[in-house]
């Protein structure tokens, strides 16, 4: 019987590539850390006085494929990377984990079976997601199988010892960079198409600083002690989408799965 | 956190664990619902956000799990030929449901959910009872099975639906009222300025839904669906039930031109009384109007949980279908 994944995966490439215009790999440059500075940030801001961050966005950068440097193939936009300083700092054991995961990426990319996309993926899956901002909590809400996270902003602490294909999310605002502390992670996820992993003990710490009205520079920190040798950074830019009347439409992956499964039948 | 979610997850052809609503449905029971038009009225008045919407936002639970969606067009169903008749079934949740302290303010109703038309039946259209009829009949077959068990999201007014899998968080930002549903992680995000619908070519499991406040009810318009979701459904099909003995709303089945007129009532500071208007003449001979008790407010360090639910199908998908999405579990 032809596995579904195969199919999941074309499909899914389909889509994502319709998505994307010709310019894409010219989008995925190295993009400094952008600095929270005291009055550098001088767009609209909520009434509890944070940044506004609220409405749709979308990363535009050939991440999702592969985090690092990597040359244009059929279906794949090159890119020059994502990782500060090029490499992802791999234990030997790692490393060769992550040539194996490379090929069989076509059927063992988690993506492809329609799983959520974990963190910080789902920040670069190139479809857009909405912010949802009050003092007390910031949900983003994601295009890409209805992904989402409740990233509470009330001081309250991790939940402990629970695995989460999507994290539990802490936030805190340093000045006017929205920091999130997202741990309790499985080992399932990748962190591109080229099978970058982690491991359960994956601690990711996102850095949300706007950099006016459109735009946010976007910085996660990788800490994972059992699968790197330090922990490192990876740096987007987060553009908001501008479009009148633009919406989120659920990307029900595994609608699609099902639909093709039974039609089979 | 696979406990939690294998506790949380109701895999496929998992037996049935029925309570038993004895003696046969007590009409007319618990909160005075029947024949109430639509629009309850309320004389409670939320305090306001900082933009001046009723603030309804914050942690909600499931109201009562056991009310009946429906009143069965035939029979009660009864597994043992005299014996008791079996009400909507929740694979046991009811009874852990009753004696949960925490859930004591939530007011216990036997009264059918559907209160327009009078009779309490869902008034289908001869080809929706038929497949309706299909669908209980031939529940070894997976594109039968109800979309919850195949990890799909569930519609609407379905997602309001009392369940033990299921409770929200309700946020609100000036312009929008955002709904979070634990269950399957679907999220509905309800703009109130007035815009147009999607092109009508667009079309989604959850549709489209755009809001409005009246007074102090939130009324949200949704359209735009395709036909994959069921428009009710709060238990799970007896073995061997015969659809018309029906009484959970599990296979009420519509067509890409259903519209569903919500009302979300806030009652007092804790509860949410909830109203649907079911219009799509393709499948039903006429509106039906379902109301209940669908929100009362949680604790406030209440938080929902993921329910990564098609994560931990592998087994249930290979069971329905034969495809092993996943050999990696082997």
């Amino acid at each position: 019987m032809r596995p579904p994944c195969r199919v999941l995966a074309a499909g899914f490439t389909a889509i994502v590539l319709a998505g994307l215009g010709p310019a894409v790999s010219r989008l995925s440059a190295q993009v400094p850390a952008a600095q929270s500075r005291p009055g550098a940030y001088t767009g609209p801001r909520t009434a509890d006085g944070k940044p506004d961050l609220n409405g749709i966005w979308q990363v535009l950068s050939s991440a999702h494929w592969d985090l690092e440097p990597h040359s244009p193939e059929e279906g794949v936009p090159g890119g020059q990377g994502v990782v500060e300083g090029g490499s992802i700092p791999y234990q030997p054991w790692a490393l060769d984990k992550k040539k194996e995961n490379y090929a069989q990426r076509a059927t063992a990319d988690p993506l492809s079976k329609c799983y959520l996309p974990g963190v910080p993926r789902v920040t670069y899956v190139p479809l857009p997601f909405e912010i949802v901002q009050t003092p007390k909590y910031v949900a983003i809400s994601y295009e890409i199988a209805h992904a989402r996270r409740i990233i509470y902003t009330d001081g309250s602490p991790h939940v402990e010892a629970l695995e989460f294909w999507m994290g539990d999310s802490r936030g805190k605002w340093e000045g006017d960079t929205l920091v999130v502390s997202t741990n309790n992670l499985t080992d399932k996820t990748w962190f591109d198409k080229v099978g970058n992993f982690h491991s359960t003990a994956l601690h990711v710490v996102e850095r949300y600083t706007p950099m006016g009205a459109n735009h946010i520079s976007y910085e996660a920190t990788i800490d994972d002690p059992k699968v790197f040798t330090r922990p490192w950074k990876i740096n987007l830019i987060i553009y908001r989408r501008l479009e009148p009347g633009l919406q989120l439409l659920d990307y029900d992956c595994v609608s699609f799965f099902w639909k093709r499964t039974l039609a089979d039948k | 956190m696979e406990s939690l979610v294998g506790r949380r997850l109701v895999g496929l052809g998992i037996a049935v664990a029925v309570s038993i609503l004895a003696p046969d449905l007590a009409m007319g029971q618990g909160r005075p619902t029947a024949s109430a038009p639509a629009s309850t009225k309320s004389t409670y008045v939320p305090p306001r956000t900082p933009d001046g919407q009723p603030d309804i936002s914050g942690m909600y639970e499931p109201g009562w799990i056991g009310q009946p969606a429906e009143v069965p067009h035939g029979e009660p169903w009864r597994p043992k030929p005299g014996g008791p008749s079996i009400g909507p079934t929740d694979f046991g949740a009811r009874a852990a449901a009753e004696g949960d302290t925490t859930r004591a303010q939530i007011t216990p109703s036997r009264a059918p959910m559907v209160i327009d038309p009078p009779d309490g039946k869902v008034p289908m259209q001869p080809w929706a009872a038929a497949m309706r009829k299909e669908i209980y009949e031939k529940q070894d077959q997976a594109k039968f099975l109800d979309g919850r068990v195949r990890c799909l999201q569930a519609g609407v007014p379905r997602a309001n639906m009392p369940v033990y899998y299921n409770s929200y968080q309700i946020l609100q930002r000036p312009g929008y009222v955002i709904i979070l549903y634990e269950w399957n992680h679907m999220t509905r995000i309800i703009p109130l300025d007035g815009r147009p619908h999607l092109d009508p070519r667009i079309r989604l499991p959850m549709g489209d839904s755009r809001g409005r406040w009246e007074g102090n009810t939130l009324v949200v318009e949704v359209t735009n669906f395709n036909d994959d979701t069921w428009v009710l459904g709060h238990g799970a099909i007896g073995d061997g039930q015969p659809s018309s003995s029906a009484t959970s709303g599990h296979g009420v089945v519509h067509s890409p031109d259903l519209k569903v007129t919500e009302r979300y009532i806030p009652m007092d500071a804790n509860l949410i009384r909830y109203e649907a208007t079911i219009e799509d003449p393709k499948a039903f001979t006429r509106l039906f109007t379902v109301a209940y008790d669908a929100m009362v407010r949680g604790r406030s360090d209440h938080q929902l949980f993921e329910y990564a639910c098609h994560e931990g199908n592998r087994d249930g998908i290979l069971m329905a279908t034969g495809v092993d999405i996943d050999p990696s579990q082997k």
